[in-house]
């Protein structure tokens, strides 16, 4: 069984704090992805589970041991890296088993573990070819195989099948996902594309200027984003924003305003506000209904119907540009306005920190 | 008039070019193998007898098949000077492309000194003398890595440039240590520049003379290079043997650089161009 806990990691190259105090707890056998945009500090912080980069404070414990200078070898871990780094001089069967060997495994039971690996990955075939015979896809196979072989604790993914064409991806994906059940090995995997995160990860890991935005699972985060940046990111095509004034409160009901659109009704049980307050109210292209007197009001730029669905490019009347994903065909067109309304569980509302006042509610925390 | 327009340059760059690398070769393969007094003419005229055979017997015999010493020496020298500096500049380039430390600076001035500055020989000699290492076959190669071996860093190091860093990260997850990340993944990669090195260096060490002249003196130690003073002195030159045993030294460099011509340029221009 192999925990692995992160607390207050921090790390900085010089002056220049890459990231900023992490604390993260890895259950045995779980997906976990990180996601964020380029340069939040994703593939830093898989670099220091793994071991290739220094751990400038904090802790890392992988089991019950602390791992800040463990050596890479000896934490238990493998890694599969974009680019595969496989070895060129080297056959796949000894690429998959360059690690036995210097570990001086036995040559029989080396043997075994190569072919097991081989087989689970269906590229028996491909032992005595070498890297530079191989497709994208057969790489990959190889370097995971080469991950596989070591019987690791954790498996370290960082972004391994951004090198991939878009069909392969997609059953690359299927794959690993197969193999995180097979193995029912720990799985940290690093990714830039949210549809990667939502559909492999038990846990999802929000990133950005190296601080953890929001973690869990991947329906919470898309249904109940903790802040403003995990509601851009997360979900796609992207959430729609409009800054709004709090205008009243009724029970539950918190209706919001704003130059743009008429008077909303949003539900959010439990949250504190107050008349005035100003906010950013956000609503998934999904949530929105066409409804001629709905508060929502826009001019139609854009329509791409794609029979199923129809994704409208609209306009706000201050010139906002926002989207909604209708269900079914709707034979809109260029230059129309059109009334949208969204149930009033749907909205999100967002405090001037750019928090969900549905999670975190500053001011319930200041009473308390 | 078509023919010569197309074809007219480069009949004439290849005529230019034999008359510069051939002509002077077919001297000496002519000259070789006359007898000593046609040969003593320096001309370019058709041999009138051919002792090939007691040309090329004198020259491995005179003074007791000094040669063949020399051959050996030689080969020796070749061998060990171009295994040190392999590993040696190789091991130099990869740690310098691949650490970022406060000394680089002072390493790459040190390097580039060696290419630049002239080895002053009677330091080196007096230097020799108090190491117990002047005048012997292992004090040779020592001299011969030393003077060569900033050339081979410099190509090393721009060719370790293109190997992605993941290379080294991936063996080390593998539970590679260091040296076993530069002989089992880096030195095998470094192949194309090694053959690069291996070719020029050892044509350039095989046919040094001016080197083995100053810190290698004594008959035991010659190299073939230094065999060509048996035939050529102020008052008497037997140009047959001495052109008989040019002939014998060069062959060998000769075929190394037949066989590995494709290598050579393939090394040296990959790291170049990706640098």
């Amino acid at each position: 069984m192999s925990d692995l806990t992160l607390k207050s990691i921090r790390k900085s190259y010089g002056a220049v704090e890459v990231i900023k105090g992490i604390d993260l707890e890895i259950a045995h056998g779980e997906f976990v992805v990180f996601v964020g945009p380029s340069g939040c500090g994703k593939s830093t912080l898989l670099r220091m589970i793994a071991g290739l980069e220094e751990i400038t404070a904090g802790s890392l414990h992988i089991g019950n041991v602390l791992c800040n200078d463990v050596e890479p070898r000896d934490r238990g871990i493998a890694m599969v890296f974009q680019s595969y780094a496989l070895y060129p001089h080297m056959t796949v069967y000894d690429n998959v088993g360059f690690g036995l060997k210097l570990a001086k495994a036995p040559k029989d039971g080396r043997d075994k573990k190569i072919r097991d690996a081989a087989r689970i990955l269906q590229m028996e075939h491909l032992l005595d070819r070498k890297p530079s015979q191989l497709s994208g896809g057969q790489r990959q196979r190889v370097a995971i195989g080469r991950a596989i072989v070591r019987q690791p604790e954790v498996f370290l993914f960082d972004e391994p099948l951004s090198n991939l064409d878009a069909a392969l991806r997609v059953d690359m994906r299927m794959e690993l996902s197969k193999l995180h059940q097979e193995l029912g090995a720990t799985m940290i995997y690093v990714t830039h594309d949210q549809v990667e995160a939502m559909t492999l990860a038990d846990k999802i890991v929000v990133l950005n200027g190296g601080e953890v935005q929001q973690a869990g699972a991947p329906i919470e985060l898309y249904q109940h984003p903790a802040n403003l940046f995990v509601a851009g990111f997360i979900g796609s095509p992207k959430m729609n924003f409009l800054p709004v004034t709090v205008k009243g409160i009724e029970g539950d009901t918190i209706v919001v305003q704003a130059d743009e659109i008429d008077d909303l009704r949003v539900s959010i049980p439990g949250a504190t506000a107050r008349p005035g307050d100003a906010m950013t109210l956000g609503i998934r292209p999904h949530a929105l209904r066409t409804g001629a007197d709905g508060p929502i009001k826009g001019t139609v730029d854009l329509v791409e119907r794609l029979g199923n669905e129809t994704i409208v490019n609209f306009r706000l009347g201050g010139g906002t540009q926002w989207l909604a994903v209708l269900d079914g065909d709707m034979p809109l067109h260029r230059g129309q306005t059109v009334g949208f309304t969204a149930p009033e569980g749907e909205p999100v509302l967002f405090d001037r920190d750019g928090r969900n006042i549905a999670i975190a509610n500053p001011q319930a925390e200041k009473a308390a | 008039m078509t023919l010569v327009r197309r074809y007219g340059l480069t009949v004439a760059a290849l005529i230019g070019a034999g008359f510069v690398f051939v002509v002077p070769f077919l001297f000496i393969v002519l000259t070789a193998v006359k007898d000593r007094t046609q040969a003593a003419q320096l001309d370019f005229t058709w041999p009138t007898s051919f002792p090939l055979w007691e040309n090329f017997w004198t020259v491995i015999s005179t003074r007791d098949f000094m040669l063949i010493t020399a051959y050996i020496n030689s080969t020796i020298l070749t061998v060990g000077s171009i295994t040190l500096l392999v590993i040696l500049a190789a091991m130099v380039g990869y740690v310098r492309q691949r650490r970022k430390a406060w000394w680089n600076g002072l390493v790459d001035f040190l390097v580039l000194a060696g290419l630049m500055m002239p080895p002053a020989v009677v330091p080196t000699i007096w230097l020799l003398q108090q190491l117990g290492l002047f005048a012997t076959l292992h004090g040779m190669i020592f001299i011969e890595v030393a003077y060569n071996i900033s050339f081979c860093i410099i190509l090393y190091r721009a060719f370790v440039a293109t190997i992605p860093r993941e290379m080294d990260e991936a063996a080390i997850i593998d539970g590679a240590r260091p040296m076993d990340i530069f002989f089992r993944v880096i030195l095998p990669m470094l192949k194309p520049v090694t053959i690069t090195v291996i070719v020029v260096q050892s044509v350039a060490i095989f046919n040094d003379f001016v080197n083995p002249l100053y810190y290698l003196p004594g008959n035991d130690n010659v190299t073939v290079q230094l065999t060509l003073y048996n035939f050529q002195s102020q008052f008497n030159t037997s140009y047959n043997l001495l052109f008989m045993n040019i002939l014998l030294v060069t062959i060998p460099p000769l075929i190394v650089f037949l066989f590995f011509n494709r290598q050579i340029v393939a090394g040296m221009t990959s790291g170049a161009v990706k640098g």
